[in-house]
């Protein structure tokens, strides 16, 4: 019984020529971004990992050098693409690609491609993420909003329920007919993206990525039905076609447009961000309060000096077994080090609480639910930006304090003329990113997925009441 | 013995109207009986009540013995409606959208006997091929008719069905009410067509602000008889 209708909408939606030309198109959009977008990915992380190979190289090749002043000259964290970002570019584009590690400063990723291209990246990119996220339910809408007032307008619901059919089995039939339309529409493209992923990684794919992609298109899917089901609900509560389209128009506006927008707004309103230039001074100001390892006259460095003389015995700086400046310099960095991480700690904090506000509108709004499960699968989100920003820090902590140790071990009081030869530098492991495995993605969103599986169960139970109470006649 | 159809102390109030006060009514297996009255005289608010569409505001309507307000999937097993206006789905064809229907009356009827149906009814059988968009009233009145025998319904409910028809559709139409009648279908139809009514019916209802203020035999008057008489009622 609920196969033959919802046979019968797959039919009839297939023989009309208006939907099948804007389905094509949405499909050929979707495929083009997925094209598109794999491409352009593919490439920038080339980029990447050609500059990655060459600072490497630079570094473990360097110039005989003074440690400090290899610290000074530093290196480079490129960040890798996840591997499903060509999905969903989410903040990439605006966030940074590069971090340079150097001593005495913590520097943020910096050159992302909203730096470098023109204001047009600000109208927002054609990813597949976008026509999933905005194309698909306006398509949705067009293929459901006369879901139950065409039946009325022409009488024909009427002698589908004289046939002893109840009101809920036409509606179930309605969302599995549309549901296989919609099915035919975004299968092709998310075949085309998991063949070209396995195509260009063949089977080092990991079964990490493999997951990812599959709860991509799981979340996805659970936002096509929640589109679905709340359009035929719609139409069931309307008479006129008309209406019930103006309606899901409204409620695709209020979704997509308006209360994204105004989370955004009210988070930003609600949690300051200091700006980057007042952020640098604070830590600055506080820094200058510690340890100077670049000034020998500096009054704390000479306090440090004294304890290490009293503490094993000795007369003179020069009769302690290690190198006092390398010392000064770790303190120093141990200190700015540690004021940096609470003030980027306060930042990051800021930004999770606006974040946060998003994540609550969520619960209003299917929308913003999906756009965050659908950032975190494809490793595009602030966390995992705020990950590979964490991992950056602390190897160039680590390269920085075992310059400092090379200094204080290897080298003589007051020696700033000793060059170490590039053997040295090859003793540094390079720097690596893993992405973190699908859990962890997952442990940062279970608001969101929780909004996602909420609104599911709504619209399935709530809207479905409400359409046993339809008025007929 | 039990009633094809009945109704009793039937009514139905909307917020600024009473649509039907207080129907009784008895319609016997075989027996045809049609409504006469204005538009928005109730005929098609009791065609609805029956239908299980709207609940009455008291009384009950009963088909074969069962409460329709209770019973609104039990009783459609019995019954079969035909609308004024037949639309049907415009991108099948006609034997797609008989399938279709018949199908969820839960009859599974091979094409071959499907074809049969709509040709009984009248359709060319070339017709039945094409999409239904393209069809005349006629055609699509014939679809929906093919529909309504397909379920060998015990009750057919009829909302001016012929409104629209040429005479020879018309006619047809009247010959297979009165062969299904035969048959022992209880057809109730409202209309507006009084020499139709008075030539298929065997019993004439004439309907007036939702009351029901006569019903005649038809073998008890002529053509003529009969409009005078709907005018009087409607003028009175």
């Amino acid at each position: 019984m609920v196969k033959s209708i919802a046979q019968k909408e797959f039919i009839s939606t297939l023989r009309d020529r208006r939907f099948v030309v804007l389905s094509v198109l949405v499909l050929l959009l979707l495929l083009a971004a997925t094209v598109v977008g794999l491409y352009s990915s593919h490439t920038l992380q080339q980029e990447r990992e050609v500059a990655q190979e060459e600072v490497n190289h630079q570094f473990h090749n360097s110039a005989d050098r003074h440690p400090h002043r290899m610290a000074h000259y530093g290196s480079f964290a490129f960040r890798p693409k996840s591997t499903l970002s060509f999905l969903d570019f989410g903040l990439d584009s605006f966030t940074g690609a590069s971090v340079f590690m150097e001593a005495h400063k913590q520097n943020s990723a910096n050159f992302s491609q909203a730096q470098q291209s023109s204001s047009l990246i600000r109208f927002g990119e054609m990813t597949v993420a976008f026509v999933l996220q905005m194309l698909m339910p306006l398509l949705i809408i067009f293929l459901c909003f006369g879901a139950f007032t065409q039946e009325k307008e022409t009488g024909t619901l009427k002698i589908l329920l004289s046939q002893g059919v109840s009101l809920s089995q036409i509606a179930w039939a309605k969302i599995a007919g549309y549901s296989k339309t919609v099915a035919l529409v975004v299968t092709p493209a998310l075949l085309l993206a998991g063949g070209l992923l396995f195509g260009q990684n063949g089977l080092d794919l990991q079964p990490d990525t493999l997951w990812r992609l599959l709860l991509f298109m799981a979340f996805y899917l659970m936002y096509f039905f929640i589109f679905i089901v709340l359009s035929v609900v719609v139409s069931a509560l309307h008479q006129r076609s008309s209406t019930s389209l103006v309606t899901l128009l409204g409620i695709w506006i209020l979704c997509c447009v308006i209360i994204p927008k105004a989370s955004a707004n009210l988070g930003n309103t609600l949690y300051t961000t200091p700006t980057k230039a007042q952020m640098d001074a604070d830590v600055h100001e506080e820094v200058a309060k510690g340890i100077d390892g670049h000034n020998s006259q500096d009054s704390r460095a000479e306090a440090l000096k004294k304890d290490l003389l009293r503490k094993y015995g000795v007369d003179s700086v020069s009769q302690l077994l290690v190198n006092v400046d390398g010392i000064i310099m770790a303190v120093g960095e141990e200190q700015s080090t540690k004021v940096y991480r609470e003030h980027f700690e306060k930042l990051t904090g800021t930004f999770q609480k606006q974040n946060r506000i998003s994540e609550l509108a969520a619960f209003l709004n299917p929308y913003l639910a999906v756009r965050h499960l659908s950032m975190g699968m494809a490793g595009s989100d602030f966390p995992h930006y705020l990950h590979f920003q964490n991992k950056a820090e602390e190897y160039r902590y680590h390269l920085a304090q075992g310059l400092n140790h090379i200094q204080a071990t290897r080298l003589k009081y007051k020696d700033k003329t000793t060059r170490l030869s590039s053997d040295t530098w090859k003793e540094f492991k390079p720097f690596t990113y893993e992405t973190p495995p699908v859990q962890w993605a997952l442990r940062h969103h279970l608001l969101s997925l929780t909004a996602l599986v909420l609104w599911l169960g709504l619209v399935c139970t709530v809207g479905m009441r409400v359409i046993n109470k339809t008025q007929i006649v | 013995m039990e009633f094809a159809l009945e109704a009793r102390q039937l009514k139905k109030q909307y917020q600024d109207k009473l649509a039907l006060k207080g129907l009784n009514l008895q319609i016997e297996p075989g027996e045809i009986f049609c409504l006469l009255g204005q538009n928005g005289a109730g005929k098609s608010t009791t065609i609805n009540l029956f239908l299980g569409f709207i609940t009455p505001t008291s009384g009950a309507a009963y088909i074969n013995g069962l409460e329709v307000a209770t019973n609104q999937l039990k009783v459609k097993e019995y019954l079969a409606y035909i609308p004024e206006n037949v639309m049907l789905y415009p991108n099948l064809t006609g034997l797609e959208n008989l399938t279709l229907f018949s199908s969820l009356a839960g009859f599974d009827y091979s094409p071959e006997s499907l074809m049969q149906y709509l040709i009984e009814a009248g359709l060319p059988s070339e017709a039945a091929t094409r999409k239904v968009g393209a069809y005349s009233k006629g055609m699509r009145q014939k679809v929906g008719i093919a529909i309504a025998v397909a379920k060998h319904a015990r009750v057919l409910l009829l909302d001016e069905p012929t409104s629209g028809l040429d005479p020879k559709a018309s006619n047809e139409f009247s010959d297979l009410l009165l062969k299904l009648s035969g048959q022992g279908t209880a057809i109730f139809m409202a209309t507006h067509d009084i020499f139709r009514a008075k030539e298929v019916g065997t019993r004439v209802g004439i309907m007036r602000e939702g009351e029901l203020v006569d019903v005649l035999s038809t073998t008890d008057l002529n053509a003529n008889e009969l409009e005078n008489l709907y005018l009087n009622y409607m003028h009175a």
